[in-house]
């Protein structure tokens, strides 16, 4: 009996993976055909699948142009420093809202659940001219800190939230035992919290790599640029690149990708669990 | 001024902590900035100068095109010009954020839409004065977009938008005679959809994002018959009789459904593509179009013709321009120079090699492009464009923009049966025109 | 000494996040208030304080109202769906019917559309909905509509379609911060739950739940506030239109101060946002301290 209800769960099992697998893949898989086909069949009717005229020219187009190469470069020296500072920095703030209270504790922490919430297109005008007079106009410094300001409440908030997840007496053991509280954050916290770390900094990678409009606006020079501001050079006023841009969206996800297979591991079960509650 | 000085002394304030800040966090890696980005000379060094010139047309040209021609007015002045190109889109952001800012480039790319408010904002330089201290002679242009009487954008390169035919669909659709009229382009749009139903007879992007469509497909019907939807500088919309007609035109062309689907989110772009795919026989649009077309659908055989025109109209034809223009930031620090850039560009030689890059028509009267290697519809294209007035009456209003997307909106809503007449609907817009005018 | 000390100790663990954040957050959100109560900033040279007008002329915009509806829906079903969607590919992703192989692939798959920037999302399903795109012709074929449907040109279906988009977008930061959130619940709560006889159900609602809350709690307010101010993903598919049916205080927003170049009304748009979402940070770090 208990075997003909095991076989019932996963037959629903399959059919509710394959519905996702459609819902999650099938975007994505239009994108990657349409990056194989001439710019003129993208818009077919009826549409076509694998194109007759198949080819690679859209990628070649890509990995022939030194300046989007660029791009692919910049992307990643940035994207990797505010990753690196983000967390750094983030773990610093989410270890005093989780483990301390003090004056302010409140107000800070209410500002910086609002401040996500102004549009960031409204603060590109008075954010521009800050920028500029802080001589950081057209620099990898403008973009960095730009993306630091963005992610770190999002880093800070879960960070708190995965530190308040663990038992206070797992860290007070250590400063007992006449450890400092910086090893006490380092080696007690930080461990057990690999997958949220993982997690806040996959975000933030992402965040970082994706941003468009600071991009656009803090930067002016093409060797300056980022992925996504690439992806939009292929959109002329009046024709669009369509293919182009589809190979170089394709492209553009191959790091964040690699990074999620990476990672995974930090997801599987069992790793981490027993060891962190009770 | 009392919140400014406050915010500056914010500034200030903050530029030590980040100082300090952005050293300890980035290390070197912000400080390459300036005219490093040729090959590391620095710009500023000995006698000349660098320009910035900021602008989308490198994008649209022949790569490398837009370089070359710079090039040639540094081998003649010593005066360096920087190239900082970019899409339409993203030009017009940096621009109008750097407008806001003071980091516009030292000469721009001006779209005739943006003119009115980069002028009245002051962050684009009086041209008027400038050509004075040069004693240019402004007679050469062919116009100039002007704002409260001194001339802000001079067009470098136009392009007209007459109409496009697909003869392929026509053909087998039965129509022998192009239209002239516009009941012969309803006649010619029902023998379309006889002959296959899911070919639509036009297209009109009308997507609220970039809301183009209604100056360069909409508002084309009104300028070459004629009409107007400016009396004084004024919006003359409400009580507009051509316009009212014109309306309901474009109603009747929805209501018997010969209009590609998906009108209300197309962009141009979207609609160039339904015509290269063979969905759509007449199609208004850009003659810079051309070459994306023809590499798209290298079979497809098609035909310009001027928009057609109401009945019995006998007088000249409006044809929509779009131009290139170009200004000087009122930020730049070597207005003279930038003039000299402007002028180069604009004398007759350079002006006509531009506009045959560009396949457009040259902003200088006196230039003489040599359109003997362009494709033969192109020029089959100048000669309509010549045939009739160039108009656009967009250029230079305010919040141009604005304008097109409040109409736009006052329209899909007639068209969609929420107002009960086109006068309701021009009257609607009026209303939603006015404030920016005053 | 010490005491002193031991006062000083947050603060020095959230200083560098205190500078980061004043300068380069704070400054320009007070600018922004500030342009909020002037007339017509960065356009005129010398702009007058003019008070709560803005306000009073956005409030009382009847297009702003739309928006705001059309915010109130656009937000609550993307977070609803992006929960329930995001729980259930984690549970999924979790359960021991699955080898690890199977869940590894899957994991990938699931989230996909996590790694694509909004313009690209933009883009693809504009491709996709078009009318002569992919998907009204396999719905059209598999006879589950009989005519093309005009997806985001049609008033009535546009406000949807943009917010399953997002739906898709947005799922998959669930899925993720869930499947990490389940990792940390030990196995022992589960198995004294089978002990007792509990179901799937039951272990779901007792166990997994609450012990996810912490988590869960702070993955609806940050995707409120985010779903609040998503501006590429519709300015690059409708523009906020036709006419009005997607328009968000966010395109609003963009389209007082990049199009008619109301800069001050912009501001005062956002203000009222950063209102809103302010009140929901209190309520969140009140659940905090509750939670304690």
């Amino acid at each position: 009996m208990i075997g003909k209800k095991k076989v019932w769960v996963q037959v629903v099992i399959i059919i509710l993976l394959i519905i996702g697998t459609i819902w999650a893949g099938f975007p994505i898989l239009w994108m990657i055909l349409n990056s194989f086909k001439p710019n003129s069949e993208i818009f077919a009717w009826p549409p076509t699948w694998i194109s007759e005229n198949f080819s690679l020219d859209a990628y070649k187009a890509i990995f022939t142009n030194p300046e989007q190469v660029r791009f692919f470069i910049n992307s990643y020296a940035i994207s990797a420093i505010v990753v690196t500072l983000t967390l750094i920095i983030g773990i610093l703030a989410a270890y005093a809202f989780s483990r301390f209270n003090f004056p302010g504790k409140g107000v800070i922490n209410t500002i910086i659940v609002a401040v996500q919430a102004v549009p960031p297109i409204t603060l590109l005008i008075p954010y521009m001219s800050l920028i500029v007079s802080l001589k950081l106009f057209n620099t990898f410094g403008a973009l960095i800190l730009t993306y630091m300001v963005f992610t770190l409440p999002y880093a800070i908030l879960m960070l708190t939230g995965y530190f308040n997840t663990l038992p206070k007496d797992l860290d007070e053991a250590v400063m007992i035992d006449g450890g400092s509280r910086f090893k006490a954050l380092w080696s007690v916290l930080v461990p057990p919290s690999i997958p949220g770390l993982v997690s806040v900094g996959m975000y933030t990678f992402m965040q970082a790599w994706n941003e468009y409009l600071f991009a656009l606006a803090l930067t002016k020079t093409n060797d300056m640029r980022t992925v996504p501001v690439g992806i939009n050079l292929l959109m002329g006023q009046h024709a669009y690149e369509w293919n182009q841009m589809m190979a170089m969206s394709v492209l553009g996800s191959l790091p964040i990708l690699f990074l999620f297979l990476f990672f995974q591991k930090y997801f599987i079960a069992g790793m981490t669990a027993g060891s962190v509650k009770n | 001024m009392k919140f400014k000085t406050v915010a500056k002394k914010m500034l200030s304030a903050a530029v030590v902590g980040a100082m300090v800040l952005s050293l300890a966090a980035c290390g070197g890696s912000g400080d390459s900035d300036g005219g490093s980005s040729d090959g590391g000379d620095s710009g500023d060094s000995g006698d000349g100068v660098t320009l910035e010139f900021q602008q989308w047309w490198g994008v649209e040209l022949p790569d490398g095109a837009l370089a070359d021609i710079c090039q040639k007015f540094t081998d003649d002045t010593g005066i360096k010009i920087d190239l900082l190109s970019n899409p339409y889109a993203d030009t017009k952001t940096q621009i109008a954020s750097g407008a806001a800012s003071g980091t516009m480039a030292d000469v721009v790319g001006l779209d005739g839409s943006w003119v009115y408010d980069f002028a009245k904002q002051g962050s684009i330089a009086n041209l008027t004065e400038l050509m004075g201290n040069a004693s240019y002679d402004d007679s050469q242009l062919s116009s100039q977009i002007q704002f409260e009487g001194n001339t802000y954008m001079i067009p470098v390169v136009n392009f007209a938008y007459p109409m496009y035919a697909n003869m392929d669909i026509l053909e087998k659709a039965g129509v022998k005679e192009l239209p002239k009229t516009r009941d012969e382009f309803l006649a010619a749009c029902e023998a379309v959809k006889k002959y296959d139903d899911s070919i639509a007879g036009w297209a009109i992007p009308l997507s609220t994002e970039s809301p183009s469509g209604i100056q360069n497909q909409f508002m084309t019907w009104l300028w070459a018959s004629g009409g107007s939807m400016l009396k004084d500088g004024k919006p003359n919309l409400e009580g507009n009789k051509e316009l009212e007609e014109t309306v309901d035109f474009v109603k009747e062309l929805f209501d018997k459904e010969y209009i590609a689907a998906g009108a209300n989110s197309m962009k141009e772009p979207d609609m160039v593509e339904e015509f290269t795919n063979g969905r759509v026989a007449f199609m208004t649009d850009g003659v810079s179009h051309l070459t994306t077309i023809k590499e798209g659908a290298p079979d497809l055989k098609f035909d310009y013709i001027t928009v057609p025109t109401v009945e019995g109209f006998s007088g000249t034809s409006g044809m929509d321009v779009a131009n290139w223009g170009i200004g000087i930031a009122e930020n730049c620090e070597h207005k003279e120079e930038a003039w000299k850039f402007v002028e180069y560009l604009m004398s007759p030689e350079v002006n006509a090699e531009l506009a045959v890059l560009a396949n457009a028509f040259p902003g200088n009267s006196k230039a003489e492009p040599d359109y003997s290697s362009s494709d033969e519809l192109f020029v089959k294209a100048y000669e309509l464009f010549q045939g009739c007035e160039a108009i656009n009456e967009f250029t230079g209003a305010p919040t141009s923009e604005d304008l097109m997307r409040s109409f736009g909106e006052e329209l899909q809503l007639y068209l969609d049966g929420d107002t009960k007449s086109a006068a309701d609907m021009l009257k609607a817009a009026q209303e939603r025109w006015t404030p920016a005018f005053e | 000494m010490t005491k002193g000390k031991k006062l000083l100790t947050p603060y020095i663990y959230l200083l560098p996040t205190i500078i980061l954040m004043c300068i380069l957050l704070i400054i320009p959100i007070v600018m922004v208030i500030g342009y909020s109560f002037y007339d017509n900033v960065i356009i005129n040279k010398n702009p007058v304080f003019v008070g709560l007008e803005n306000y009073t002329t956005v409030l009382s915009d009847p297009v702003f109202l739309v928006a705001i509806r059309n915010t109130l829906f656009f937000v609550i079903i993307s977070i609803i769906a992006h929960f329930l969607i995001g729980m259930l590919f984690a549970m999924l992703l979790n359960t021991r019917y699955l080898n690890v192989m199977t869940k590894g692939i899957f994991r990938v798959i699931y989230a996909l559309p996590w790694m694509f920037t909004a313009s690209v999302i933009a883009i693809v399903w504009r491709m996709m909905l078009n009318p002569n795109g992919v998907l009204n012709y396999l719905m059209t074929n598999m006879g589950i509509i009989s005519e093309k449907i005009e997806w985001l040109a049609s008033r009535d279906v546009a406000l949807s379609a943009v917010t399953v988009i997002n739906i898709w977008s947005g799922y998959p930061f669930y899925m993720i911060s869930i499947l990490a959130g389940l990792q940390g619940i030990s196995t022992d709560l589960y198995e004294a739950s089978a002990l007792d006889g509990a179901n799937a159900v039951q272990t779901f609602f007792r166990i997994t739940i609450p012990q996810l809350k912490p988590i869960l709690v702070s993955l609806l307010m940050l995707d409120f506030v985010w779903t609040l101010q998503q501006f590429a993903l519709i300015w690059m598919t409708t523009g906020g239109g036709p006419v009005n049916a997607t328009e968000t205080i966010s395109t609003y927003i963009y389209k007082q101060g990049f199009s008619k170049y109301q800069y001050s009304m912009a501001s005062a748009g956002a203000v009222i946002l950063l209102i809103v979402c302010t009140i929901i940070g209190i309520f969140y770090v009140r659940q905090q301290k509750a939670g304690d």
